[in-house]
């Protein structure tokens, strides 16, 4: 790649810049003008949980008040009293099964794209990308009628779609694994003496275990985040905890109930979402040392 | 689950292809390509078929474009809000997220703070970002509190005339999206080209100019592309927080599919047609695009 400095440009650094301060470091206007960004971002994306936060823990908030005027749990309340918990659990479990689904066949589809001889691969990547460029409506429409006459039950289908949809992101983010991915380690082990299903699970997957944790993530977030494909395939018998919202937030007055479920509903990926961050981090250097140091693959049988 | 390649299968490096190896590839993605391929293809195919009216639920299947020009006002209509609401919030997303990642990378604490922030935003389904910009910017939102005015003075922002909650939903999940891949990539690949053009003398402002944004267009154009698709083809934002009409394509095919009356599926599929049709071609205007970008291959 060319170099991005015009040609003819003066390229000694001056005096003033070297001497009195390092290169990189900012001026003071230049420093007062990123942190004043990095403020207004900051209050730009922190800003919409607010309301949510305050709204859940009001049981009145008469309009021009700035803060509740009566604080409590009646929002939580009437969210359990609306069968919340079992909601939340049928998201999670979609969720859950969108990534179980998912995740190993993007893996797959991504190990071959990698490193094996697939036939017309740049096809193939681009089928596996293309349910980014569908709107997930068009797909509900397209085949609600042909799954409807197939007989397919209504959460299959939603799981279908929705699993479709979660493909390009864990086709892609294990692209990236793969990519990084050294497969000497694994002709070491088979080297070795190691079996197939040793190298699997002793070597293959301890070192793409990141990126699968990070491709999962991705999928369950497509399957608990859903609206249309669940509301318009599943017809109302599968409710899940954004149509539970949405179907609030929609009416007036339940503002308490909204802000609730809407932090029921932010909470558990933002937690995956520290675990993962965590997970990815401690990886390299706790979990992988542990079992290959102490463990022989010419031991096992 | 996953089957380890056999001696002669898999470094791309080795150059004999062996008709077992090819095998394996091809029961690898299968899979996947399968059911991406049934949901796209299938999907598109059969919206295409039942629009021009040959597969009705009843009746004889005949050949009409009766489906297309039902609605033409409305879809005319919905064509140029979907292309406006995606519009703006593709400008205002990549703007604001490139903002954020230049600060990402650049500052120290500044940049935790925003990053940490950013990712908060994230993984927040945007049918739940819809109902929190709700409880901010309507009437009686927390702003309008905040800043003591009534109903009257604040101006219609949800279910107002220019769909300002909308987008400002889209732009605030979709600006955390730039965000984070832009950040991504500037981590890897601009912190040595950032300090060499500082080393052979050049401004801050001319390394944002001539460094930091060249490097960063290709992953800019990338999520603008999937920002637009997404925006222009998303139903419940523009469904919670905008007006009963007129409406988003989105929102006008799904009224049709829901209505009772036979003629409506059609429609429907009518407007799924054209909303495809335009998210396939913006996608062709973005790889294009990519092409003209310095760092393509």
């Amino acid at each position: 790649m060319a170099m991005m400095i015009p040609y003819g440009q003066r390229v000694t650094p001056d005096d003033r810049t070297t001497a009195t301060r390092g290169l990189m470091r900012p001026r003071p206007s230049g420093r007062a003008l990123r942190v004043t960004l990095a403020g207004l971002l900051a209050v730009w994306f922190a800003l919409p949980l607010v309301p949510l936060l305050l709204w859940s823990v009001a049981n009145r908030w008469s309009f021009p008040a700035v803060l509740p005027t009566e604080w409590g749990l009646d929002g939580l309340a009437t969210a359990l009293a609306q069968g919340g918990l079992p909601v939340f659990g049928r998201s999670f479990l979609l969720g859950l099964a969108v990534a179980a689904i998912a995740t190993p066949l993007g893996a797959l589809a991504a190990r071959a794209l990698t490193m094996g001889r697939v036939p017309a691969a740049r096809l193939v990547s681009a089928i596996l990308l293309a349910p980014l460029a569908l709107p997930a409506f068009v797909a509900v429409m397209g085949l609600t009628i042909v799954l409807l006459r197939a007989q397919v039950p209504a959460p299959a289908a939603v799981l279908l779609l929705l699993v479709a949809a979660a493909l390009p992101y864990t086709v892609y983010t294990m692209r990236v694994a793969y990519a990084a991915h050294d497969l000497a380690y694994e002709d070491e082990a088979r080297t070795l003496g190691a079996s197939p299903a040793h190298v699997l699970w002793r070597v293959h997957l301890p070192l793409v275990a990141p990126g699968l944790a990070r491709a999962a993530f991705l999928a369950f977030l497509v399957g608990w985040s859903d609206y249309v494909v669940t509301v318009l395939v599943g017809g109302g018998t599968l409710v899940t905890l954004p149509l539970l919202v949405g179907s609030y937030a929609a009416g007036v007055g339940n503002d308490a109930v909204v802000a609730v479920l809407s932090l029921t509903a932010i909470v558990p990926p933002l937690l995956l979402l520290l675990a993962l961050g965590r997970f990815g981090r401690r990886y390299p250097t706790a979990r992988f040392a542990g079992p290959t140091a102490s463990r022989s693959p010419k031991g096992s049988p | 689950m996953l089957e380890t390649p056999g001696p002669g299968g898999a470094l791309p490096t080795r150059p004999r292809a062996s008709a077992s190896g090819r095998l394996r590839a091809l029961l690898f993605v299968a899979p996947a390509v399968l059911i991406a391929g049934f949901v796209v293809i299938g999907g598109i195919g059969v919206a295409l078929v039942q629009s021009v009216g040959l597969m009705p639920l009843v009746g004889e299947a005949e050949f009409s474009l009766d489906a297309y020009t039902a609605n033409a006002d409305d879809l005319l209509t919905g064509l140029g809000l979907s292309l406006a609401i995606a519009t703006a919030s593709t400008v205002l997303s990549c703007v604001i997220g490139l903002t954020a990642a230049v600060i990402i990378t650049q500052g120290r604490i500044s940049g935790r703070v925003v990053a940490a922030l950013s990712a908060l935003t994230i993984p927040v389904p945007h049918l739940i970002g819809a109902a929190a910009i709700g409880l901010l910017v309507a009437d009686s939102g927390l702003i309008p509190r905040a800043l003591g005015l009534t109903p009257a003075q604040w101006p219609d922002l949800v279910g107002g005339p220019w769909w300002v909650a909308v987008v400002l939903e889209y732009t605030w999940k979709e600006s955390a999206f730039v965000a984070l891949v832009v950040a991504g990539v500037l981590a890897t690949r601009v912190a040595q080209y950032d300090e060499t053009a500082a080393l052979l003398g050049a401004s801050r402002a001319r390394r944002l100019r001539h460094v930091v944004i060249p490097l960063a267009r290709p992953a800019v154009i990338v999520s603008a592309v999937i920002i637009f698709v997404y925006t222009f083809g998303s139903y419940e934002v523009a469904w919670l927080l905008g007006r009963p009409y007129p409406e988003p394509l989105p929102v006008l095919a799904f009224r049709l599919f829901t209505s009772i009356s036979l003629t409506s599926r059609p429609e429907a599929a009518a407007v799924a047609v054209v909303t495809t049709a335009v998210a396939l071609i913006v996608v062709a205007i973005g790889m294009a695009a990519l092409k003209r970008t310095p760092l393509w291959r």
